[in-house]
């Protein structure tokens, strides 16, 4: 651990001392603990409170930090620092919002502990609304999602019904799941898939119906733990460039180039790699004009993409 | 740093807290141990701790001595503005704020400070949430980050706002808007605000990764405050600023499911007996709708109103051409 300089001591020393205040008799051991802190590190940072007080600094008027044999703290004449400093802006949000952000898991106890205290701290941040921050991680029903967290701790295999956006096909597959998290407002499983023999990431919201089964993940390499990248193209997948305007810009944003140029004209070239059709038929037919594709630097038959797709969706509407 | 430097910005915070007037520099030295004598290594000395005690966020107020003449710069801390409230948090509360900060991060945002400010973590008690109200989540997201959240530049000086109810400034597509915020929303992986947006006197919401440059939290006062209160997160489509539009969109049974979950419960949804269902969705933003449409490919067709359908086939005929579409429809006004 780095060396505390002394901005973080301080910050620390001003919530330490109001609550030993407030608790007197508690034992160092537990303070320490409480503030994430080695007993001998709150005994440094006491050590300076000592010497802390008002004018004239007689002994009087100095804080006095009494530790008794049995190592029970107590802080007298320190009303000054009787209450910690008000969260600033940065730290309410950050609680508040990761607060929130729980709250929204689907399954958690909605007028709960947490729900509580987001209201109560709330309140004393000074906003009428009792949710200032409201955080929305994802779609996902309640039982998939302790399902599948149940399963990644236990070991247990689960079979899925899973419609993969990208290839517009549905499937049903057995997988050995290993995490269950949210990322860029969707819930996702990385698990081990029996059908692909490989690493895969589901989306909750995707998954149409799943059952556990018994069986328990035996033989399945177990990636407990590692991170997964949600996007991850292999070396020979086919490459489309697209010459965006202004206005699809967003899709330099939204998915991951291989690169990016800024054209003289303002525009964007973009190349993307593409893992499945459906995928990009929708890209395209979506941009319409504001996104063109570039036919020498993209797989065979990128151009005619767009046409076929759209006049297969017009088929409908005549 | 050294001890010394600790125990004078220690014993500065106090003796300002503790005065009821201002005091000036000099009785500062005076009162506080470990200045230097008077000169410019003071004035150097005193300079950097009034920094460091604006970094730490604490509420130094300088005002002007009143019986001074020559006018001398006084100080004290106002005790109202730097205590911290007490929330009046039970220890299943704290425990439950603690559990949030472990299982979902802000990158970027520290919020331990703020932990120790409301007490600290209760060693005994942390994993035990609520045991009066069971969560069925809570044991297992004790195991580790389960999400993480972006935090954007514009956030912070946002939520200051909101909390200290003042109207905030910012360009937007290029034009200056003047926002009294009500709400931050986290919704398909972007943050919105919520507000009254005083360029078209209306309840508006805004993408944050879209506001270009600083926002900028005035001393204006907030007068407005939130209308209906929403119950789902929000759609894209009804992020915007045309008139409200029902729309009727049909969806084959391959996808009815899905449809169903992206649209939540608000929209009404009429099943057909082949197992395709009709949806009545309010719109406001017609270019996004067309998006949201559009991924369903051939799956999906708008029924109503009749011009809408004309816009889609406009636009699927261009794209079919490789033309640009010549009706005025496909690039509505994203205000």
């Amino acid at each position: 651990m780095a060396r505390s300089t002394a901005s973080d001591r301080m910050r620390r020393v001003l919530a330490i001392v109001p609550w030993i205040v407030a608790n007197p008799g508690r034992h160092t051991s537990e303070v320490a603990a409480r503030f994430g802190l080695t007993e001998a590190e709150l005994l440094n940072d006491l050590s300076v409170v000592f010497m802390v007080g008002l004018p004239p600094y007689s002994p009087d008027a100095l804080v006095d930090v009494q530790i008794d044999d049995d190592g029970r703290v107590s802080i007298h004449l320190a009303d000054f620092f009787s209450r910690p400093l008000r969260l600033n802006a940065a730290q309410g949000l950050a609680l508040v919002a990761a607060s929130d952000a729980l709250l929204s898991v689907p399954g958690m106890d909605a007028d709960g502990a947490l729900a509580r205290a987001i209201a109560k701290l709330a309140d004393a941040l000074g906003v009428d609304d009792a949710n200032p921050v409201d955080v929305h991680l994802g779609n996902a029903e309640a039982e998939h999602l302790s399902v599948l967290r149940s399963a990644a701790e236990g070991g247990n295999e689960v079979e899925i019904d899973y419609y993969s956006f990208g290839r517009d096909v549905r499937t049903r597959r057995r997988i050995a799941p290993w995490r269950v998290f949210a990322d860029s407002g969707s819930w996702y499983v990385h698990a081990w898939c029996r059908k692909a023999e490989g690493e895969r990431i589901f989306r909750l919201d995707r998954i149409e119906n799943l059952a556990v089964l018994e069986e328990t993940s035996q033989g399945a390499p177990d990636g407990r733990g590692e991170q997964p990248a949600i996007f991850n193209p292999k070396a020979e997948t086919p490459v489309i460039t697209l010459t965006l305007d202004s206005d699809a810009a967003w899709v330099a944003e939204t998915y991951p180039c291989e690169r990016v140029e800024t054209l003289d004209n303002g525009a964007t070239r973009v190349t993307l790699a593409v893992t499945a059709m459906p995928w990009l038929e929708r890209l395209l037919v979506r941009l319409g004009h504001h996104g063109q594709v570039d036919a020498k630097n993209s797989f065979d038959g990128a151009d005619g993409l767009a046409a076929t797709a759209a006049e297969r969706i017009l088929a409908r509407y005549r | 740093m050294s001890v010394n430097k600790l125990e004078r910005l220690l014993n500065l915070t106090a003796v300002l807290l503790d005065t009821r007037r201002l005091l000036t520099a000099e009785e500062i030295r005076r009162k506080v141990e470990g200045y230097p004598p008077p000169g410019p290594a003071f004035h150097r000395a005193f300079e950097r701790d009034k920094d460091d005690l604006r970094v730490l966020g604490i509420p130094l107020t300088v005002e002007k001595v009143p019986t001074t003449d020559p006018p001398i710069d006084g100080y004290r801390i106002d005790p109202d503005q730097y205590y911290l409230p007490d929330p009046g948090l039970q220890p299943d509360e704290l425990a439950a704020l603690h559990l949030a900060s472990l299982t979902v991060r802000l990158e970027g945002l520290e919020d331990r400070e703020a932990l120790w400010k409301l007490g600290g973590l209760d060693p005994a008690g942390h994993l035990a949430v609520s045991p009066s109200t069971p969560s069925p989540a809570s044991s297992e997201m004790s195991s580790g980050v389960v999400a993480s959240l972006p935090v954007d530049p514009a956030l912070t000086p946002l939520f200051e706002a909101i909390t200290s109810k003042r109207s905030v400034v910012f360009t937007y597509n290029d034009q200056e808007r003047t926002l009294d915020p009500w709400r931050l929303d986290f919704q398909r992986g972007r943050w919105y605000v919520t507000g009254f947006d005083h360029l078209r006197s209306a309840e508006r919401n805004f993408r944050l990764d879209r506001i270009s440059g600083a926002v900028t939290v005035t001393e204006l006062a907030v007068e407005t405050t939130p209308g209906r209160e929403r119950t789902g997160p929000l759609q894209a489509w009804e992020i915007g600023s045309e008139d409200p539009t029902k729309t009727r969109l049909w969806i084959d049974g391959s996808r009815v499911e899905s449809a169903s979950r992206l649209l939540g419960p608000d929209a009404h949804r009429i099943d057909g007996d082949d197992g395709s269902a009709v949806f009545e969705i309010e719109v406001v933003n017609f270019d996004a709708f067309r998006t949201f449409v559009l991924g369903f490919l051939d799956r999906a067709e708008v029924l109503d109103p009749p011009e809408w359908r004309t816009a889609i086939i406009g636009w699927l005929e261009a794209v079919a051409t490789g033309s640009v579409p010549d009706n005025g429809r496909q690039d509505g006004n994203h205000g």
